[in-house]
């Protein structure tokens, strides 16, 4: 009898030899990722790095150039329209702006994947966007529309919506950006508490670093198109190189340095007094 | 010299590749009328924003255009002691042109423009982009029912129109002026042919109804997905449709008329 990939406990994403570029530019230059079932897994990096570009590439959005993109076995970027729709449905992903449907309520934000996949009686998709919401602690907003909600609160219902239809994954964009203390200890809870309750896969990228340590099982840091160091947090925290200590510990100088390179100040100031 | 050339022909590539990009949107976007027959609420929702937000504009605009001509007509046809004719030249000019081309300029630059920024702003807000990780397809979901409210809408429009246009024109020249009612509307009656100005004047207007619609809905999902993208995109809109319609009523009236 086959065995199916989580039977053989293989990694529910396989990343490999992964290159990708913008113009002239790499982005990514031969990276291998292997990110493990019914865990949080972290992509951290400085900005501009390419995590969302990475998630994109994991969701299909994105073609790579080189190297293979695997999610459950299935080759992403070998796949048919309708095969990577069904692999969608799937995952879930909450990008940085939440990306609500503006015109829908939050109600029907939630309610969207369920009428477009299912065959879900009225009665049974107002049960579940009901119990999704109230997973998130939104059941009370639902009427409301999305520009009404505070970021924190777009995000959750996002969230909501990520994981209307059951999805094995989801993907987080950057979801601690721009919060408040209160909002980010919210999703941060509910991040974890999500992936353990219902045995998600989730890959959290985000530069946050404290939150993102906190919930993390595994940790990713990519530079220059190449995963630099990875680990358990505390793996990192220990016996990480010095760019990854700089990163984690958010030093102002150290391998990346605070100074532009520039010639030395005394000769700047010296021919400035000479002209 | 060298650089004239040089960049004379990557703005040619760039503008031959955005064609091709908009050649190769139509495929999904008549495909996406499985999904409106599937769900015609989608295509409903969207003739309202489309459609029926537009009739005002449409409405007042067709009035008075009709008005004007009415008085125009008088002042010429009166020199010649033509003005029972003035019916059938108030109701050719608008049937034949006026109704199709000016419909088409006011669509582009009300219900065109606010399709394009819709479209954008959704792109730069990453909603397509969620649309598409939640398994739906954008082109099927978003622009293909935008896409059939506007090749609808148009054509309703013009008819619209046209219709108070001769509403205008009878006010002025039978109301205002004198012209004789029964001579006015007599004239247009047996003056307009039905296949010649009325089937041609619809011909044109699903023909302006269509590019409109469809550079609008490619300029908002092909826009730089920013402030300044959209706002491109929505210029872009306006002017391409403007230019389009002109260009396209002189090749069909040569066609049907020459």
């Amino acid at each position: 009898m086959q065995q199916s990939a989580k039977e053989c406990g293989k990694p529910l994403v396989r990343i490999r030899g992964l290159r990708f570029r913008r113009g002239e530019r790499w982005i990514f230059d031969g990276l291998d990722i292997d990110i493990p079932r019914d865990r949080i897994t972290a992509i951290m990096g400085p900005s501009g790095t390419g995590k969302t570009t990475l998630l994109k590439l994991i969701g299909g959005q994105l073609v790579p150039d080189e190297g293979t993109v695997e999610v459950d076995g299935q080759n992403v970027h070998a796949l048919s329209t309708a095969e990577l729709y069904r692999l969608r449905m799937r995952m879930g992903m909450l990008f940085q702006s939440g990306a609500l449907l503006t015109d829908l309520s939050v109600f029907d934000n939630v309610a969207f994947p369920l009428r477009e996949h299912t065959r879900l009686t009225e009665s049974m998709i107002r049960k579940l966007v009901l119990l999704k919401l109230e997973a998130v602690g939104l059941r009370g907003a639902r009427d409301l529309m999305p520009s009404q909600l505070s970021g924190g609160m777009a995000r959750r219902v996002a969230l909501a919506r990520a994981i209307a239809l059951d999805p094995m994954m989801i993907m987080y964009d950057e979801p601690f950006t721009g919060q408040d203390p209160i909002s980010m200890g919210v999703l941060v809870q509910l991040i974890r508490q999500l992936n353990d309750a219902a045995h998600l896969t989730s890959i959290l990228v985000s530069h946050d670093v404290a939150e993102t340590l906190q919930i993390a099982d595994q940790v990713y840091v990519i530079s220059d198109g190449r995963v630099v160091e990875s680990g358990s947090p505390e793996e990192l925290g220990e016996g990480g190189s010095d760019w990854t200590r700089q990163f984690i510990n958010g030093l102002p100088d150290g391998p990346v340095p605070f100074h532009y390179p520039a010639p030395a100040l005394s000769d700047d100031l010296l021919e400035g007094a000479r002209c | 010299m060298l650089n004239l050339f040089a960049s004379l022909g990557a703005w040619g590539m760039a503008s031959l590749t955005r064609l091709g990009r908009a050649h190769l949107l139509l495929f999904p976007l008549v495909r996406g009328l499985l999904d409106i027959l599937r769900r015609p609420r989608l295509l409903v929702d969207q003739l309202f924003s489309v459609g029926v937000l537009t009739i005002l504009i449409i409405a007042v605009a067709g009035l008075f255009v009709g008005m004007v001509l009415g008085l125009q007509g008088y002042n010429v046809l009166s020199r010649f002691g033509g003005e029972t004719a003035l019916g059938f030249m108030v109701a050719a000019s608008l049937v034949r042109e006026l109704g199709p081309v000016l419909t088409a300029l006011l669509f582009a630059g009300r219900a065109g423009s606010a399709l394009t920024a819709e479209i954008g702003l959704m792109k730069a807000t990453e909603q397509l982009s969620g649309l598409e990780m939640m398994a739906v397809n954008p082109e099927h979901r978003v622009l293909a029912p935008r896409f059939f409210a506007g090749l609808i809408s148009v054509p309703l429009l013009a008819a619209i129109f046209s219709c108070l246009g001769v509403l205008g024109g009878w006010m002025v020249g039978g109301g205002l002026l004198g012209v004789d009612q029964a001579a006015f509307w007599n004239g247009m009656q047996e003056g307009i042919d039905f296949h010649d100005d009325v089937i041609n004047g619809v011909i044109k207007s699903v023909v302006f109804g269509f590019v409109c619609t469809w550079i609008a809905v490619f300029q908002g999902y092909d826009c730089v997905p920013t402030s300044e993208g959209v706002s491109r995109a929505t210029t872009r809109t306006v002017v391409h449709s403007s230019l389009a319609v002109l260009g396209l009523d002189f090749v069909l009236t040569a066609l049907m008329f020459g």
